[in-house]
């Protein structure tokens, strides 16, 4: 008996440690607390990246567009969105990579960042960004997670009107206008404007002008509002106070395209003819911008592919290589190349246009028109000059420019002007339907409208995504959107 | 497990020999005790024992399978003939949790036990594929690359998204079995996820065949319940070959050679060459490249190198065109033009056909004193692959110690040592930098010798490829696609594996009816995986390193009771603790940018400066108590019940604690039934078993993670997955029923079992909508069913004196359904669980009353009266969006069986391994019919043309379905590139029955009569002929494997870039002395 009651204060010694072993859980090697700004600087990349990235599994817009086009793998430049289910890609990288990681920082900054006024200040900037973030998804989608977005303990969200989120967010905008004081915020951890809080008011009145003018067709109360309170808050007025986000010139932190285009050795891209066409128009001088948008092919000219063809990638011009002149931005495919999220030149043509419809905003159409192509113009690296002598073209002055209509002659230079920005001109086109761009014959779909749902969602939030697709009048590619209303 | 192998001196010594009546041969491992005592031995390899006993002793002679005898110890030879005994069914001793045994009697759960000849035998490197067929509930995937991993599941999967492979526990210690292809980073597609990357195996295949005596498989979950979480997938239990008495060695070698399964390779077509459209440059036939290339300043014709397509220019023998080697200037053919036809060598001739050879010697002595063994193996394993080879060195030495006859301590130190040269890389893996499958099943040129690229590979040493960025240019550096060659010998992985597995037991036995039993156990490896991406390849050269070490160390502590209450009733019972701790690390470190000086393949070599390398340290610790007990009744009625708490690291400490309560009874009514002698043995068995499963470490706490800074900018960014502080256990109650029986003086056996489970409370890492800003939240929610049946038959249709025949079947029909995922906060259900998407746009999904493993993708949209397929106005079929269920993973059955002849000393045995149903998607169909690769997409067409005639020439097709209106389709389309493909037909297209019937083993052996060495020191010479994947007899699965897959894990039946079946033939020696 002796021997039993041993064995059992053995097997009672074993199991009576009542050490804590919960302790073992916590992640020695990943921290549970981090800056605010960190979190800030981090989503700012991704939202750049997401915006000027190439990747056929995210970025499709300058094929959409036509601005590029597809050598050997064609899909995306033949609307294929399901088979790299970009759609996924597009609503993962701004809910989950940049909108939350944005909305964290807000909740971290009343804590771990010391002044009321530098709180608010940072606040009102990652607000800014938010709204950013949120104009690219309503507008490619239409109605979106939002009211019970960026909420874990709300799994499956439900889906707001598209037109309603977009009147919210423009309120966002007012109220971080407001909210923006003197005072410092993020310093170099803000990697667009170091922090600087008079550049980011204006930041956020620009881009105020720019979703007013988005809504022009659909509602031209709120967007004759909105414009004309963005235009007296104060809106960008040269190329200086252009949004970029300046990469570095060596991984992991430079510029997507350059991985895309230059890292990976492919030969995916190449000119499309359609934005040829514009640049080089037939007995005219071409667009002072072409040298710096595209190379040669092998026999020293510039020639555009035939959107959603099979295109040999030597016998067509290239998204600009090498070839440019120092004093300019640099190459689209340099790893430094700059992310742009806002410029001047789009700026004018809203003015442009918001002129044109009749909102008061100071100065005459023309005088935007020719500023809008001039900030391109030198933007890109030309000089004053070129830009000056291009304007006095039959096809550019705006008397006699492409187009009938002021709004259609606007169209043409915003297409041009928004080069690299496939996901800008993707939302003009659609909403001034001009230029027009055509479904390539092989295309799977008609001109895409909107995407589709991500597979996800359709996956995982069924009922509210069934929700959704009905409101919007189905989930395909041709339904149009809130915007885009002629 | 120490056994009845302790002796002390007593007063005199007798000797004898223990054999056979049937065949006079001697049988070893005999148990032979003093009746009434705890002295005893066992015979040695040639029957012999020894053995001192007091005066007026009485000898117990003891075999499983035998009539046990009790002799007088009058003398000193006692001798004796065992007869066999179907009464004695009852007595086999088995092994249950834990590694206790007992009587077939007492067990009242399904096992089933797999004897070392049937593990080893087929001389596999990996003997856990050696059990395929083998065991009803047990199903095996293994994947076709060289040193693959192998998925093991038992009685269907249970857990969502937590692990479902079987526990492999070696001599009771557990042995880690991780799928070691996860992601390099978080935020890195992986090999699972069916990007690139390298199958690492499964390193429970480091366990030496040659060392195993036995294997049991424990099916259910009380059979199980004992090891707590980890055994709620079952066990795989391994008993190793234990020293018999007297000196043996045993001495295996032998070699083998490996082909290619040709049935598992493409069939290209050979009417058209490269390119995807007509479109290019040359005036006449728009199919070709067009500039000068002999210098004669006038175009030629040139393949369009670009191109990773086969839907170019028809071949046509009399044109010449300028091909890839016109442009080597090493190439016999530089600067000439060839004839354009389809290459003489196509790919399926890149296979090698490999020697591997496999030595083993095992030296084993039991003494009074103790027990001894030492075992070393070596196996030189090499691929179909060029520059393919696993070696792998084992070393088994095993003691144990009698200090008194009470107590005995015990020790084994197994080593392993395994070292991997370019495993074939795996998975879709853009620019086939490690996967040339990829290459060769999707994206090719049919015009392309492979012969000629290793000729120019041989000749170079570079990456000379087909598939030049620009050659009219110059630039003849790869745009896709690396010479096959230079990716095989120039970007390849190396891996070291060296794991010490071993423990240290003390037994002590006070009293003959108590052991107690202490013992530490330890698991350790440290593995260093190296991957290189030579300079010139097409994308980033890089050069990446990971680091791991794992080390489990076991402490157990047990008391078993084995008494005999009274005439009637024997109580056996355990009490014990076990305390679990887990330890892994890794630190894995890549090259930035590319490297500086090629061929040096070191981190210091980066282009610029290397990011911080990702490091991960995980711990874990299960602390454990139980106990159990059976009470048997007359060897008619068994009542058993066990029950373990657990207490782990990985759940909030308010949950942290759970219990597995198990209850099993049998009923052996063969003892009612006497009368009738053509019964010889049957049981009713039933149990009921309930375990529970912890989280995955860290699992509970949130944390962020750490890109890279920005200009010095620190970032960081929310974790991708929300973390749950609330978690709880995941439960599992199983139920099962059972009956076995022997008829008719035991030649005919049936084993059964009905069995449920269901798995709930399921710890997932829950797919959300990424709106949240996550793209997963661990919770408690889902519950999967599980019911089948699992049947063995096994039968000996002829048995005579020289010739015998066996036969045995394994079968097994598991239904497997999601009944229950997870609710949000209001309630609203979740329908379905992705539980990872692949290239293609198809999702392998936990699908809301589905079975688990769902595939979903496009599908066709179907005519709602006739059922047929709708055609669209262009005549392309319409689709479905991407969450049509398109497929399901799950078998409808599979089964093994097996015959086994012997003729005297000769004998042939085959097992035929059947999966009936089950779907699989695959990738290579997917872009392989879209780029033409395949004789399906050139053919003549119902009007007599070639199908890819342009519509104006009479080509192209029409669909079979119907209009919208239901009127059949008439609308004849193209058939240019994708139509046969992904870019016109939807993923459904591309889902194929995954069934097989294959010849997975035959062997024939010889054994040499005693006769004939009997004047040698020879005991056993056996010469075998082992053939193992011989031949796939059926299957639904064009030009592939359907058994292949990614990896082991939860996400099967996804194909990408899949390798052929290597059949083996291998000659082995057998000497025992």
């Amino acid at each position: 008996m002796k021997k039993i009651l041993a064995v059992f204060l053995l097997v009672s010694i074993f199991s009576a440690c009542k050490k804590d072993i919960t302790s073992l859980n916590t992640d020695p090697k990943n921290p549970n607390n981090v800056p605010s700004y960190s979190l800030f600087t981090n989503a700012q990349r991704r939202l750049t990246n997401t915006v000027t990235s190439s990747n056929v599994n995210l970025n499709i817009f300058r094929l959409i567009e036509q601005q590029w086009q597809e050598t050997t793998y064609t899909d995306e430049s033949n609307y294929d969105l399901t088979t790299r289910t970009i759609p996924d890609g597009v609503w993962d990288a701004l809910y989950r990579d940049v909108l939350y990681n944005f909305e964290r920082a807000k909740k971290l900054i009343p804590t771990d960042v010391v002044g009321a006024d530098v709180q608010k200040n940072e606040i009102a900037i990652t607000d800014i960004m938010q709204v950013y973030a949120y104009y690219y998804l309503v507008t490619t989608f239409g109605n979106i997670p939002y009211s019970e977005a960026l909420d874990i303990d709300k799994p499956f969200p439900k889906f707001d009107d598209a037109k309603t989120v977009y009147g919210q967010l423009i309120t966002r905008l007012d109220a971080d206008i407001a909210a923006l004081s003197s005072g410092s915020s993020f310093g170099n951890a803000d990697l667009i404007y170091g922090g600087d809080i008079t550049k980011w008011k204006k930041f956020a009145a620009t881009l105020k002008l720019k979703m007013g003018i988005t809504l022009a067709d659909a509602d031209n109360a709120a967007a004759k509002a909105a414009v004309e309170s963005a235009v007296a808050t104060g809106v960008f007025t040269s190329n200086a106070d252009n949004a970029t986000l300046k990469y570095q010139s060596s991984p992991p932190n430079t510029n997507p395209i350059w991985v895309d285009l230059v890292q990976s050795g492919r030969q995916d891209f190449v000119a499309c003819k359609t934005v040829m066409g514009f640049l080089q128009p037939a007995a005219l001088p071409a667009d002072p911008r072409l040298p710096y948008y595209f190379t040669v092919n092998n026999t020293g000219k510039y020639v555009g592919a035939d959107p959603g063809a099979l295109a040999p990638f030597a016998l067509f011009s290239k998204p600009s290589g090498p070839i440019l002149v120092p004093g300019s931005i640099g190459s689209i495919t340099n790893p430094d190349f700059p992310g742009l999220l806002l410029d001047y030149a789009e700026t004018e043509f809203n003015l442009a246009e918001a002129a044109t419809r009749g909102y008061t905003v100071s100065g005459d159409v023309i005088s935007h028109y020719n500023n809008g192509v001039k900030a391109s113009v030198t933007y890109w690296g030309a000089e004053t000059g070129q830009a000056d002598a291009y304007l006095l073209q039959s096809n550019v002055a705006f008397a006699t420019a492409t187009g009938t209509t002021a709004l259609q002659k606007i169209a043409v230079q915003k297409y041009l002007a928004l080069y690299n920005r496939g996901w800008d001109a993707w939302i003009e086109t659609r909403r001034l339907d001009y230029p027009v761009i055509t479904a390539p014959e092989t295309a799977l779909t008609e001109f895409p409208v909107r995407f589709t749902y991500p597979v996800n969602e359709q996956n995982v939030n069924v009922t509210n995504y069934n929700k959704a697709a009905e409101a919007i009048g189905g989930d395909k590619v041709t339904t149009k959107l809130f915007f885009d209303k002629k | 497990m120490l056994c009845v192998t302790q002796v002390f001196a007593q007063n005199r010594t007798v000797t004898g020999t223990v054999t056979a009546q049937e065949d006079g041969l001697p049988i070893p491992g005999v148990t032979v005790r003093v009746k009434g005592t705890t002295i005893g031995t066992q015979t040695g390899t040639n029957g012999k024992y020894s053995l001192s006993v007091p005066d007026n002793a009485v000898l117990v002679v003891s075999f499983i399978g035998y009539a046990q005898q009790e002799i007088p110890a009058t003398g000193s030879v006692i001798n004796a003939r065992l007869v066999v005994s179907s009464r004695q069914l009852g007595e086999v001793v088995v092994t249950g949790a834990l590694g206790i045994t007992r009587t077939r009697n007492q067990q009242s759960y399904a096992a089933q036990q797999v004897a070392a000849e049937e593990v080893s035998k087929t001389r596999s490197s990996s003997f856990i594929t050696g059990l395929s067929g083998k065991v009803s509930g047990l199903e095996i995937r293994q994947n076709n690359a060289l040193g693959s991993s192998v998925n093991v599941v038992l009685r269907g999967t249970k857990s969502i998204s937590g692990n479902n492979q079987a526990l492999f526990v070696i001599d009771g210690v557990p042995i880690d079995n991780s799928n070691l292809n996860g992601r390099p980073t978080p935020t890195t597609a992986g090999q699972q996820d069916g990007a690139g990357g390298y199958d690492y195996g499964s390193p429970a295949s480091d366990i030496n065949p040659d060392d195993i005596e036995s294997v049991t498989v424990l099916k259910g979950a009380a059979a199980s319940a004992l090891y707590g979480s980890r055994g709620s997938n079952g066990v795989i239990l391994i008993t190793s070959k234990k020293a018999k008495k007297g000196l043996g060695i045993t001495i295996n070698s032998s070699v083998s050679r490996g082909t290619v399964d040709k049935s598992t390779l493409p069939k290209y077509q050979r009417s058209y060459g490269a390119g995807y459209s007509a479109g290019y440059a040359d005036p006449t036939y728009h199919y070709f490249f067009y500039g000068d290339v002999d210098g004669d300043n006038k175009p030629d014709l040139v393949t369009p190198t670009t191109e990773d397509a086969s839907y170019g220019a028809a071949f046509n023998p009399s044109l010449m065109v300028y091909q890839w080697d016109a442009f080597d200037p090493t190439s016999p053919n530089y600067k000439k033009a060839t004839p354009w036809v389809a290459a003489q060598n196509d790919p399926t001739t890149f296979f090698n056909k490999p020697i591997s050879n496999n030595q083993s010697i095992m030296i084993t002595n039991g003494t009074d004193a103790g027990t001894f063994k030492l075992g070393y193996t070596r196996s030189d394993e090499n691929g179909i692959l060029p520059n393919s080879n696993i070696k792998k060195n084992s070393i088994d030495l095993a003691g144990t110690y009698n200090i008194t006859p009470k107590l005995t301590v015990g020790g084994a130190v197994n080593y392993y040592n395994i070292n991997g040269l370019g495993r074939p890389g795996t998975g879709y893996d853009g620019g086939g930098a490690r996967n040339v499958m990829t290459n060769f099943r999707q994206w090719w040129e049919v015009n392309t010798d492979v012969q000629e690229l290793k000729a120019a590979y041989d000749r170079t040493g570079k990456n000379v490829t087909w598939n030049y960025a620009d050659p009219l240019a110059g630039n003849l550096s790869p745009i896709f696609w690396d010479n096959p060659y230079f990716v095989r010998y120039q970007n390849y992985e190396t891996d070291t594996r060296n794991r010490y597995l071993g423990n240290v037991n003390v037994n002590y036995k006070p009293t003959d009816w108590l052991t107690i039993t202490g013992r530490t156990s330890l698991d350790s490896y440290t593995e260093l995986d190296e991957e290189r991406k030579a300079v010139t390849s097409v994308g980033v050269p890089y050069y990446s390193r990971k680091n791991t070490s794992y080390t489990e160390t076991n402490y157990d502590l047990l008391a078993t009771v084995d008494k005999n209450l009274s005439k009637q009733f024997n109580l056996k019972a355990l009490l014990g603790t076990n305390i679990r701790k887990q330890n892994t690390q890794s630190i894995y470190a890549i090259t930035n940018g590319g490297l500086i000086v090629p061929g040096i393949y070191s981190l210091s070599n980066s282009a610029n400066a290397p990011n911080a390398p990702y490091e991960y340290k995980g711990l874990r610790e299960v602390d454990g108590i139980f106990a159990g007990a059976t009470l048997t009744y007359n060897n008619l009625l068994t009542l058993d019940g066990t029950i373990r708490r657990d207490k782990s690291s990985t759940l909030p400490a308010s949950n942290n604690t759970y219990y597995y309560p198990s209850v099993s009874g049998g009923f052996i009514f063969s003892e009612l039934l006497k009368q009738l002698s053509w019964l010889s043995y049957g049981k009713l068995r039933a149990n009921y078993a309930q375990v529970g499963g912890d989280a995955p470490i860290y699992s509970v706490l949130d944390t962020y993670t750490v890109p890279p800074p920005f200009n010095g900018n620190p970032q960081s960014a929310v974790n991708t997955t929300k973390n749950n502080p609330d978690l709880k256990p995941e439960r599992t109650k199983s139920a099962e029923v059972g009956l076995e029986f022997d008829l008719f003086d035991n030649r005919l056996g049936f084993n059964g079992s009905y069995y449920t489970t269901e798995t709930f409370d399921q710890i997932l890492g829950v797919n959300v909508s990424t709106a949240t800003g996550y793209s997963f939240k661990f919770l408690n929610a889902g519950t999967v069913k599980n019911k089948g049946i699992e049947l063995s038959l096994n039968g000996t249709p002829i048995r005579t004196q020289d010739f015998n025949w066996k036969v045995t079947l394994n079968y097994t029909r598991n239904r497997n359904k999601v009944t229950e995922l997870f609710k949000d906060g209001t309630g609203e259900e979740a329908k379905n669980l992705e539980l990872n998407s692949f290239q293609g746009g198809v999702s392998i999904n936990a699908t809301l009353d589905q079975p688990y493993g769902t595939i979903r993708g496009t599908d066709y949209i179907y005519d709602k009266t006739t059922g047929q397929k709708v055609v669209g106005a262009n005549g392309q079929y319409l689709q479905s969006g991407p969450t049509a269920t398109i497929g399901n993973t799950n078998p409808d059955w599979i089964g093994g069986i097996n015959n086994s002849f012997t003729y005297k000393g000769f004998n042939l045995s085959f097992l035929i391994d059947v999966r009936k149903g089950g779907s699989v998607f695959s990738t290579d169909m997917y872009y392989g019919l879209a780029t033409g690769l395949y004789q399906e997409t050139a053919y003549t067409n119902d009007l007599g043309n070639p199908v890819r005639n342009t519509l104006a020439t009479g080509g192209g097709l029409i669909r079979p379905g119907v209009k919208e209106d239901g009127t059949p389709n008439t609308t004849r389309v193209a058939a240019s590139y994708g139509a046969f493909g992904y870019v016109r037909l939807p993923n459904k297209a591309f889902v194929y029955d995954a069934g097989f019937v294959k010849l997975r083993e035959a062997i024939v052996g010889y054994t040499l009569p005693q006769k004939t060495i009997a004047k040698l020191p020879i005991k056993e010479v056996t010469f075998q002929l082992i053939g193992r994947n011989l031949w796939i007899i059926h299957k639904n699965l064009p030009y592939a494997d359907p058994e292949d897959g990614l990896s082991s894990g939860n996400l099967q039946g996804y194909q990408v870039g899949s390798y052929p079946t290597t059949r083996t033939i291998s000659l082995n020696l057998k000497l025992r002395f």
